[in-house]
């Protein structure tokens, strides 16, 4: 019986009379099913609601997914297809959802759907769905390295035992004594110096710093260096703003709509944190007290309220609570324990051991939160009177509710069965269970970061998703140790960081003779250390430092705009940060993104960034201000070996004071033109009425910022009246002082003039408009009293350099005699090409000076990869 | 050592670490496809390709082969009206001033009754697609293009519909599609912006959360331009240098080189040094390229006149003279803040913005034709929903009591595709009979990304980037390729 090719009545019908026999005759069932249901449901339904994906969180195939249905309710009613939603959606009678996306189906394929529904969802035993457990069902991830205890691992032996400066370093040796691979030597100290340095506090040491430090006999000479850097309170600002990056710090709220953008205290924060750093503070404590510090702090403690910025200056979402809820669950979550909890939001977790429970367990403590007015600080949470636990959110949907679930830690980290919460809101709870040495995670993924930060790369590739699709360490038991010593020296950030630097496998040369590149490309394996850009706030430190120009008078304060003028001379770690328009030079250099939690920097190489350091006027300055920290009289050697100094913070060598000879040799050479070629310029002069010239053209010397006149003062002692702005301007006080606008011929050729001269006052004698050409004397003039007249001129030849003046004198008398004259030049070269000049947009105060040679040379060391890479 | 990610199409590791990022998105000269690179991955041989450009815009391959290599999208932000200008209801004439017999969905605002279009429609091309009379040059070209006359969003609200529209979502931060697409295909021309986004006078609403990056690198975040403008500087950050000549900036650059090769002799092949030094050279390539490619008086007449005056013809020419230096995405929107949200007189509105574009963006469709170049752009035009055909209701400071425009409606509207890969001359699926929601072939905004992702070579559920412990991409976990779409 082939029922496809028969007429719908007919084949129902027949239908209807296999239903009959159906108890009988299984195999009818089945077969209508293969022949019929089946195939529809291949070519229909199961491609988006099958064992790959289930959108809708629907799954149809098989007979217990369609009664099990999704949170609207179950699929199909067996027997009853006007109860059957899957037969609803089918017939495209509901508004929101009508399926197959694609378009109706056919009213016989809707029949048949119809019928087997009818005959009670037919389907045959074995075509079982394939298995489809969520993570947190099954138990592999009970054995996931990240989720086990934290234990102090046994040193492993090592042979070359004289390599060896640290525990850490038997660690690294062991693992390339193993694969038989050679580390590189030492570094030299000056490199060394310059190396820890950056790391520690951001900057570059001094050239005297270096000197001292490649002299100095003692053998603590090196933990000495250390131990001075991380006394310094630059060590806050630099390890500061790598916590910045993990806290998604910003000082704005995001597209908020009208609302005020800024976080006028987000500063607060950073400063707690940077003074947090500098006084060692253990990082337990850090946590806590950035979590929940409205539970711990005593009387005298409200400054430690500014730490909860850590929540509470996220995205503001348009003000929307459950977004804001879960930028927060994400911080906490993958900033602290690198788990990636947000991801259950909609769904228990793919391949993690986070349910959709747990995540609105969490939820619910930060629900229980809030945000009190008129606190001392506006960065603060306290709970809310009444803690509640909050049902779970089905699909992410608010509108579509699940169980209520208790306020607890995430199962999977407790260890044993979670107790919920009792305190409050449990943010106290939540805080104490994070910052605690039985969390397998919080001092791992710490000791993962600082790892990270000293040497390039992570022991964890991910530094915020230990999850099971994760990499496992390149060296787990190092990670281990790193880890257990932390929490056993009191979550001593300072002695992690010391521990780490004064390692043998840390003071490596960045270059050795054995070559790895095959086996070892990204050099994981640490056979050498790694050399690394600086990154985008050491780059712009570094340039005003060796200027002389940073500003360090003091630790924390308030942000600023680093695209001010004058550019702020403020580290770049107190640079404003707009997370909804940041500023294009953060993005070009690889900014942490505000945006949410930032696991880790990226590293691009873009001609923006080149574009940067050759153009803007930031870098310029400051390579002029560089070239000048000599003395006039110093030789060119000598210029260049202080220069080198400052820059490099060593001497150069004979070629390289050859090599900078030449370039200044070249440029002198080469005297610089006007860089911004403006055909205007803006004087005074007298009009010699016989010849019919312009005698004796001075330009105004004084810049208000939008007009030139004779000094900062009006009338000028010695210029009278005279001043002219973008639309006119005032004559001086006699025909020796006409007001003049000069125009200068860039190539030969004609010119056409129109224009407008007003006098716009009802007193005085009006004012007389005179245009003069350098090559062909007086062109033309008019007078204005009162009134404006159009000033037009037909094709006046001009040569490349003749000048335009367009000159406006007094009369007899000076008063009133504001005027304006706008005009516009067309001028048609020899070449044939045609420009087009305005004298109101051709309007300008001073032109940028050029860059001096010696500027210019300082800028290119400010350029080089020397200055920019640490070996 | 752990092995490496078998990931698939993902590059989210080669981000992770610089190394990983540079030295696998591309080679020195020619693209890596990315099958190559997969399989290279899991034949763990990273060194087979860790020698070559450091460059993350490098030219890379898609999934499959695809003509597409630039797309310009023509946003026209603040909603066009669909009724008004591609999907024409006569029926609203016999209902003019009453009310729908079945009522009216729910939009932003309060709706009365029936508005019919102001404007006529006529029949163009062979295809006989109808077209109102203010996009009547676009008209012209109707049989390059396929109106989907089946769209539907979210919700009527313009944030998280731009933001739908652009990024996959509506709230959340997601990198934009131009980041999407140039992250996958690295771009063409590596003296331009790969992503540049022009909007003149200021940043639409929601701004640049529009052509955000996210998650990617920042260097896939879309460049924006204030076309407002025409001088160069006022383009592009620092293209120009105020206080330095060119000739003495080469003389700079010489020296520059001069003193990395002899920092770079001293350690071993480093290809971040070597990636660094030629980074200088295209800069200074850059500065003579964009002030080129932004000049459009370079244009000769007739081609300046077929565009026609004023901005949206600048920057639409503008849009051209990119994709044809390599650009991979323009986006050009009408206007800052919502230009096309006529909640009131829509009539003279809707009139003015047509007429600001219509001719210019039916001279690109023909000039890109004319060079054989619309095979491989991809034209996108659309707002971020359309309006409704009946009449927004007046209401305290929102249309000023006038009566004659029409409020937002994500129900139903009209986004239309042009150029490669396209089904020209094709209309895809209906709004009702009055134009007020989407009924036949209904086309999600995730569908039309989808769409577009395959128009431009990518298997869209297949294009993710890992992050923070998921497999994002830009349809989410929605989106259904329209085939009937594509030619």
């Amino acid at each position: 019986m082939k029922i496809q090719s028969l007429p719908i009545a007919i084949a129902i019908c027949l239908l209807r009379s296999a239903f009959v026999f159906a108890a009988d005759q299984p195999a009818e069932n089945e077969r209508f099913f293969e022949t019929q249901v089946r195939p529809l449901l291949v070519k229909h339904c199961l491609e988006c609601h099958g064992a790959k994906k289930q959108q809708g969180s629907l799954r149809l195939d098989s007979r217990q997914f369609l009664l099990k249905g999704n949170e609207t309710g179950p699929a199909v009613v067996p027997g009853k297809p006007e109860s059957s939603r899957f037969l609803e959606v089918l017939k495209y009678s509901d508004d929101d959802t009508q399926m197959p996306p694609k378009g109706k189906l056919p009213a016989k394929d809707i029949a048949i759907f119809t019928e087997w529904i009818r005959q009670g969802v037919f389907w045959p035993a074995r075509l079982k769905p394939s298995a489809d457990h969520p993570a947190a069902a099954t138990n592999a991830w009970k054995k996931h390295w990240a989720f086990q205890p934290v234990t102090k691992p046994n040193l492993p032996a090592v042979k070359n035992r004289d390599r060896v400066k640290s525990p850490i370093d038997h660690f690294i040796l062991a693992e390339l004594e193993n694969r038989k691979m050679v580390s590189a030597g030492p570094a030299d100290r000056a490199t060394l110096a310059r190396r820890v340095s950056f790391d520690l506090i951001g900057l570059p040491p001094t050239y005297e710093q270096v000197q001292a430090f490649v002299k100095a006999s003692s053998p603590q000479a090196y933990e000495n260096f250390v131990d001075s850097l991380l006394a310094r309170p630059q060590f806050g600002e630099r390890w500061g703003r790598h916590w910045l990056d993990v806290a998604r710090y910003a000082d704005t709220k995001g597209y908020v709509f009208r609302e005020d953008r800024n976080y006028p205290d987000a500063y607060r924060y950073r400063e707690w944190v940077i003074n947090a750093l500098n006084a060692d503070m253990p990082y337990d404590k850090f946590l806590i007290y950035q979590l929940a510090a409205d539970q711990v702090i005593a009387e005298n403690e409200n400054h430690h309220l500014h730490a909860m910025g850590f929540l509470t200056l996220g995205r503001r979402f348009l003000n929307n609570i459950h977004d804001i809820i879960d930028d927060r669950i994400d911080v906490v979550s993958r900033g602290t324990m690198a788990v990636t909890v947000s991801c259950a939001r909609c769904h228990d977790h793919k391949y993690d051991p986070f349910s959709i429970a747990d995540y609105y367990s969490l939820y619910g403590v930060f629900f229980s939160s809030n945000e009190p007015k008129n606190e001392p600080s506006t960065l603060r949470l306290e709970d809310k009177p009444k803690p509640v636990n909050v049902q779970v959110f089905l699909r992410g949907s608010s509108r579509n509710r699940g169980k209520a679930v208790p306020r607890q830690f995430l199962p999977a980290l407790s260890g044993e069965n979670p107790k919920p919460f009792e305190k409050g809101s449990g943010r106290l709870e939540l805080a104490q269970a994070i910052a605690s040495s039985k969390n397998p995670l919080t001092a791992r993924v710490f000791a993962n970061r600082v790892w990270g930060h000293l040497f390039g790369n992570p022991l964890v590739k991910t530094p915020s998703d230990f999850g099971l699709r994760s990499d496992p360490p390149s060296h787990p038991e190092l990670l281990d140790y790193l880890a257990s010593t932390f929490v056993e020296h009191g979550w001593s950030v300072k002695k992690l960081i010391r521990e780490i630097v004064l390692s043998g496998v840390y003071r490596q040369a960045s270059f050795s003779t054995a070559d790895y590149s095959d086996h070892d490309p990204e050099n994981r394996l640490l056979s050498r250390m790694s050399r690394r850009r600086l990154d985008f706030e050491s780059q712009r430190d570094s340039i005003l430092f060796v200027a002389g120009q940073l500003d360090q008078s003091k630790i924390g304060g308030p942000s600023v705009k680093l695209t001010a003028t004058p550019f702020p001379k403020r580290r770049t770690v107190y640079a404003f940060i707009d997370r909804q328009n940041l500023p294009g030079v953060f993005r070009t250099f690889d900014f942490a993104s505000p945006d949410t939690h930032s696991p880790q920097r990226f590293e691009t190489t873009v001609p923006q960034q080149s574009l940067f350091l050759m153009n803007h006027e930031f870098v310029m300055q400051l390579a002029d201000v560089l070239a000048n920290r000599t003395k006039p009289t110093d030789s060119a050697e000598e210029k260049i070996t202080q220069i080198y100094r400052h820059v490099f913070s060593r001497d150069p060598q004979p070629a390289e004071i050859q090599i900078g000879v030449q370039f200044l040799k070249a440029s002198q050479q080469n005297p610089q033109a006007s860089v911004l070629g403006s055909a205007w310029s803006f004087g005074y002069g007298a009009i010699d009425e016989t010849n019919g010239t312009v005698t004796g053209f001075q330009r105004l010397p004084h810049w208000t910022g939008s007009v030139w006149q004779g000094g900062l003062k009006l009338p000028d002692e010695k210029i009278g009246w005279a001043f002219l702005n973008s639309k006119g301007g005032h004559p001086g006080n006699d025909r020796q002082h006409a007001a003049i606008r000069r125009w200068t011929a860039p190539a030969d050729g004609v010119l056409s003039i129109s224009g407008q001269l007003k006098h716009p006052s009802d007193k005085g004698d009006g004012v007389r408009g005179t245009i003069i050409s350098s090559r062909s004397g007086k062109v033309s003039e008019w007078i204005s009293q009162k009134n404006q007249t159009a000033t037009r001129v037909e094709k006046l030849a001009v040569k490349r350099g003749d000048t335009i003046d367009f000159t406006t004198d007094c009369r007899t008398s000076p008063s009133f005699d504001s005027f304006e004259w706008r005009v516009n030049l067309k001028f048609n070269s020899a070449d044939k090409s045609s420009k087009t000049w305005d004298s109101v947009s051709g309007f300008h105060g001073p032109l940028p000076k050029p860059l001096t040679a010696w500027g210019r040379y300082a800028q290119v060391l400010l350029l080089s990869n020397e200055f920019t890479f640490v070996d | 050592m752990p092995p490496i990610s078998r990931h698939s199409f993902s590059l989210d590791h080669l981000a992770l670490t610089r190394r990983e990022l540079l030295s696998r998105c591309g080679t020195g000269f020619g693209a890596l496809a990315l099958g190559q690179m997969l399989q290279e991955e899991n034949n763990q041989q990273p060194s087979a390709y860790a020698a070559g450009s450091q460059n993350p815009l490098a030219p890379k391959q898609p999934h499959f082969p695809s003509k597409i290599k630039h797309v310009i999208h023509l946003f026209m932000n603040g909603g066009p009206s669909h009724v008004d200008t591609f999907d024409p209801k006569p029926l609203l004439q016999k209902y003019a001033g009453k009310e729908l017999p079945g009522g009216n969905l729910k939009t932003e605002r309060k709706t009365g009754a029936a508005l019919p279009s102001p404007f006529s429609f006529k029949k163009y091309g062979e295809s006989g697609i109808e077209v109102s009379e203010i996009f009547s040059n676009v008209g012209e070209c109707i049989d390059d293009i396929a109106v989907i006359r089946s769209m539907h969003a979210d919700v009527p609200n313009h944030e998280p519909s731009l933001l739908l529209l652009n990024c996959g979502d509506a709230r959340l931060v997601r990198p934009s599609m131009g980041s999407w697409v140039t992250y996958g295909l690295g771009s063409e021309n590596q003296n331009l912006p790969a992503f540049i986004v022009m909007c003149p006078g200021g940043y639409p609403i929601q701004e640049s959360q529009n052509w955000q990056c996210a998650f990617l690198p920042g260097v896939y975040q879309g460049t924006y331009i204030d076309s407002k403008n025409t001088a160069i500087e006022k383009l592009i950050e620092n293209i120009k240098n105020k206080r330095i000549a060119t000739k003495d900036q080469r003389l700079q650059l010489d020296l520059l080189k001069q003193l990395n090769e002899r920092h770079q002799q001293k350690r071993q092949d480093d290809a971040q040094l070597e990636s660094r030094i030629q980074s200088f050279e295209l800069a200074f390539r850059m500065q003579m390229e964009a002030a080129e490619a932004f000049d459009v008086s370079r244009e000769p007449k007739h081609i300046q006149e077929m565009y026609g005056p004023g901005t949206q013809a600048r920057q639409i020419l503008t849009a051209r003279r990119l994709v044809e230096r390599g650009v991979r995405f323009v986006q050009v929107w009408h206007g800052a803040g919502q230009p096309w949200d006529n909640h009131d007189e829509i009539e003279k509105g809707h009139r003015r913005l047509a007429g600001q574009c219509d001719q210019a963006i039916a001279a690109l469709i023909k000039d890109l034709k004319q060079r054989g170049l619309l095979d491989e752009t991809l034209i996108i035009w659309g707002g971020e929903f359309g309006r409704t055909p009946v009449v927004e209701l007046p209401k305290k400071g929102s249309n000023q009591g006038k009566i004659n425009g029409r409020d937002h409606n994500h129900w139903g509207y009209t986004t239309w595709l042009a150029g490669g890969g396209v089904r020209g001359g094709y209309v895809h699926g209906a709004t009702d009979e009055f134009g007020f929601k989407a009924v036949e072939n209904r086309v999600h905004v995730h569908d039309l990304q989808a769409t577009i992702m395959k128009l431009l070579g990518f298997d869209h559920e297949k294009f993710t980037y890992r992050y923070a412990g998921r497999d994002f991409r830009l349809t989410d976990v929605h989106g259904r390729v329209i085939d009937e779409l594509i030619a």
